[in-house]
């Protein structure tokens, strides 16, 4: 996993503290302890993780301590704190994507990608968050959500090995119900 | 657009929009609607939307393109539906983008593509295709708050007014006094839809005679179940329907502070719900002074951030208020000492939804719905192998055979029905025998099931009990908040305990620590996840003992999925 004290970028804090200032405007104590979860969300979509930097930012808008920002960050499953592989993987372990075969999906990834959940792969391509609920769309179970806006869906072992070798080459999927596949 | 001054002005605004929505299905133009929602997107609905949008204007043909909800019909998505002039709208479903050019030359031809219709939304059959309502998914359903699903635009306020709409935030505004909006409630008998069952109108009215001041409102759209997805494809389809019953919530609490927490991965849900507020707010129908009458109502959104526990009472108020989501003992209760240390009233979406309805046509006649003590409609999921996968409005009382086979269609071809897990990871599973019970709160519970929240999975053959029972527990030891003893180390046992038996070095007496543990866990833990999760492992050894006597005593896993065999093998030096 990527150690965020090796890290040499700089994050660009600019586009967080206008969202900040532009909707989140607490008008008394109790708001601005409600907003916290929302800003840390604000800063994951920006940056795929909330990286310290940003953490102290909210920290700061909202007049709370950075204590409790890093309470919540890490009682949460959503939040990352590390930074992220290139690609997102969101794989559903619900109920329904059980009964269809995700956990030989996940045994899966650990075997041939040596991807664990909340882990990176090792050559930084891709991010796993396994789940632990439903994403909805259990007519396509197996399924994994990829990068926010994509399904893989109906998926075997065979099916996820070809989508990841995909996906690393740049293709797109076509068929996200697996019927033609 | 103005504020809403008076009643009047609504009735005017009412009546416009009302006109608009018959002249929309009157004229002589074509009228198509793409049923656009988190699982229609994810099998390319917005891509056979901008692909009709194209075709459409390539052919000239002069049509308005609506998006719609989501109808609860998984199976069918992406679906479409078609309104020639002077025809009956037709429903078709699966038109992926490669049927889109087929389905518009045809229908520019005059013919009706019958073989992808699910029916037509009219009485007779037309054109050889059946009417919807006697679709075998639709057919045994009653649909109360799915009514207008995949008919009216959820981000839309004026679709949903011109179907009546915010009827009943005014009969209970100008005709109600607060205490009789409880007493209709409370009349319909109507019991909370998260999955405790407890009857909402006492609640509210604890909540009433608490004296302190602010109180609070608050919706659970949490919904972290591995199972169920009825109330994020509520709000996503009728968001205005909750608002609307959270409104009328905050009016019977006299209180301006209303609250909806949604899991942050219900993005689409957050979306639309957030928009419905600022539609309102826009109209005039929330903020101060609503419709130049004293009462005021604000509503703020929240989102989770991906813990079960949250969906807990005391544990979502605490993540509301900033802190790390976990529960507190009870005593004092959320309607005497919830959000900001002050009355609460919290109920499920799904429970706010079916208020306006119980406002408008009176408590008796949703108590008439559904069975005595399991009054009104119910949103059930069902996943797994079934043919017709989606959500379904069914009064209670149906029996689970009638849900299976019939609405949802029963197995999919190949697969073998082997048991039904009820009440999400809260309780056991039934097994084929068992099905004629009723799916109400009372009937579940007798045989060690659960209504829980409606989500049911079906599993087959392929899945082993034991291995099923060890994921339910690992979900329950993941999303333990560890605030207690008994949960917190009690699962990790008992899944290590599962695992053993997995692997094939299971004991006998290793049932017996299971059920001695369990014990434990359900009278000592802290809330309602600790005091229920052993209940999917007791309900699993209940139902399916001979499975967890083979992998035992024989080493042997009948459906072939635990990592026993290998282990067997070494063990009789068999390798």
């Amino acid at each position: 996993m990527a150690n965020r004290i090796d890290r040499d970028e700089k994050i660009d804090l600019t586009p967080l503290l206008e969202v900040l200032a532009n909707r989140f405007r607490p008008r008394d104590d109790q708001e601005a302890y409600e907003l916290i979860v929302g800003a840390c969300q604000e800063a994951q979509r920006l940056y795929g993780w909330v990286p310290p930097e940003a953490a102290q930012a909210i920290a700061d808008h909202l007049g709370v301590t950075i204590n409790r920002v890093y309470g919540l960050l890490t009682f949460y499953a959503d939040f990352r704190t590390e930074p992220p592989g290139k690609h997102f993987l969101w794989l559903c372990h619900g109920a329904a994507c059980y009964v269809m075969g995700s956990s030989r999906l996940i045994e899966l990834l650990r075997d041939r990608h040596q991807l664990v959940d909340h882990g990176v792969s090792p050559d930084g391509e891709l991010t796993l968050h396994v789940f632990n609920g439903c994403l909805g769309v259990c007519d396509l179970a197996p399924v994994i959500q990829v990068d926010h806006h994509e399904y893989w869906g109906r998926l075997t072992p065979e099916r996820l090995e070809a989508a990841i070798e995909a996906l690393k080459r740049g293709d797109r999927l076509e068929d996200a119900d697996g019927t033609a596949g | 657009m103005a504020r809403l001054a008076d009643r009047q002005a609504f009735e005017r605004y009412a009546a416009e929009a009302q006109a608009r929505w018959e002249r929309l299905w009157a004229g002589d133009h074509w009228v198509i609607s793409v049923g656009i929602s988190e699982c229609s997107i994810a099998k390319g609905a917005l891509e056979t939307y901008r692909h009709l949008e194209l075709l459409l204007a390539q052919e000239g043909i002069p049509a308005t393109l609506r998006r719609v909800g989501c109808a609860g019909w998984c199976f069918a998505e992406p679906f479409v539906e078609v309104r020639a002039p002077g025809a009956p709208p037709v429903v078709y479903g699966n038109v992926t983008t490669d049927r889109v050019p087929d389905l518009v030359h045809a229908l520019k031809r005059g013919e009706v593509k019958s073989e992808w219709a699910l029916g037509a939304r009219a009485d007779e059959p037309f054109a050889g295709v059946q009417p919807l309502s006697q679709h075998p998914f639709l057919a045994r359903q009653r649909r109360l708050l799915f009514a207008d699903a995949g008919v009216i635009d959820p981000e839309s306020i004026d679709d949903y007014i011109a179907r009546g709409g915010y009827r009943a935030f005014l009969k209970a505004l100008f005709e109600m006094t607060p205490d009789e909006v409880v007493a209709e409630v409370k009349a319909s008998n109507l019991r909370g839809r998260g999955g405790a069952g407890f009857p909402a109108g006492i609640k509210w009215e604890s909540g009433r005679r608490t004296q302190a001041w602010p109180k609070y409102v608050v919706v659970n759209s949490h919904e972290g179940e591995p199972n169920v997805f009825k109330d994020r494809r509520l709000l996503e389809t009728n968001p205005h329907l909750v608002l609307e019953g959270l409104l009328i919530g905050c009016y019977a609490l006299e209180t301006p502070y209303g609250y909806n927490y949604i899991g942050g991965e219900h993005a689409l849900a957050v979306e639309r719900f957030q928009e419905a507020v600022r539609q309102a707010y826009e109209l005039g129908l929330l903020g101060d002074n609503i419709l130049g009458t004293s009462f005021s109502c604000h509503i703020r959104v929240r989102t989770g951030g991906g813990a079960y526990i949250c969906g807990e009472g005391s544990a979502l108020m605490y993540a509301i208020m900033g802190q790390r989501g976990q529960p507190r003992t009870k005593p004092p209760r959320s309607v005497e000492e919830g959000l900001w240390k002050r009355p609460t009233v919290l109920n499920n979406t799904e429970t706010f939804a079916s208020v306006p309805s119980i406002v408008l046509n009176g408590g008796a006649w949703y108590a008439s719905l559904g069975t005595e003590q399991s009054t009104g409609t119910k949103l059930v999921t069902i996943q797994g192998p079934v043919k017709r996968l989606g959500v379904a409005e069914i009064e209670m009382g149906m029996t689970m055979r009638e849900l299976i086979f019939e609405v949802f269609g029963g197995m999919r071809e190949g697969y073998r029905f082997k048991g039904v897990q009820t009440g999400g990871v809260s309780a056991g599973p039934l097994r084929e025998d068992q099905l004629d019970v009723p799916v109400d709160f009372d009937s579940l519970t007798e045989l060690g099931g659960m209504l829980g929240s409606g989500g049911f999975v079906v599993f087959d053959e392929s899945v082993c009990a034991v291995d099923f029972a060890r994921y339910l527990m690992a979900f329950n030891r993941y999303e333990s908040c560890s605030k207690c003893n008994p949960c917190r180390l009690g699962n990790p046992a008992l899944v290590e305990i599962l695992d053993r038996i997995r692997n094939g070095f299971g004991r006998p007496a290793d049932l017996d620590i299971i059920r001695e543990g369990a014990k434990h866990i359900i009278e000592l833990s802290l809330c309602g996840l600790g005091q229920v999760a052993p209940m999917p492992l007791l309900g699993m050894m209940k139902a399916f003992p001979e499975e967890f006597d083979a992998h035992i005593r024989e080493k042997r896993c009948p459906a072939n999925v635990c990592p026993i065999r290998e282990a067997a093998l070494v063990a009789a030096g068999d390798d």
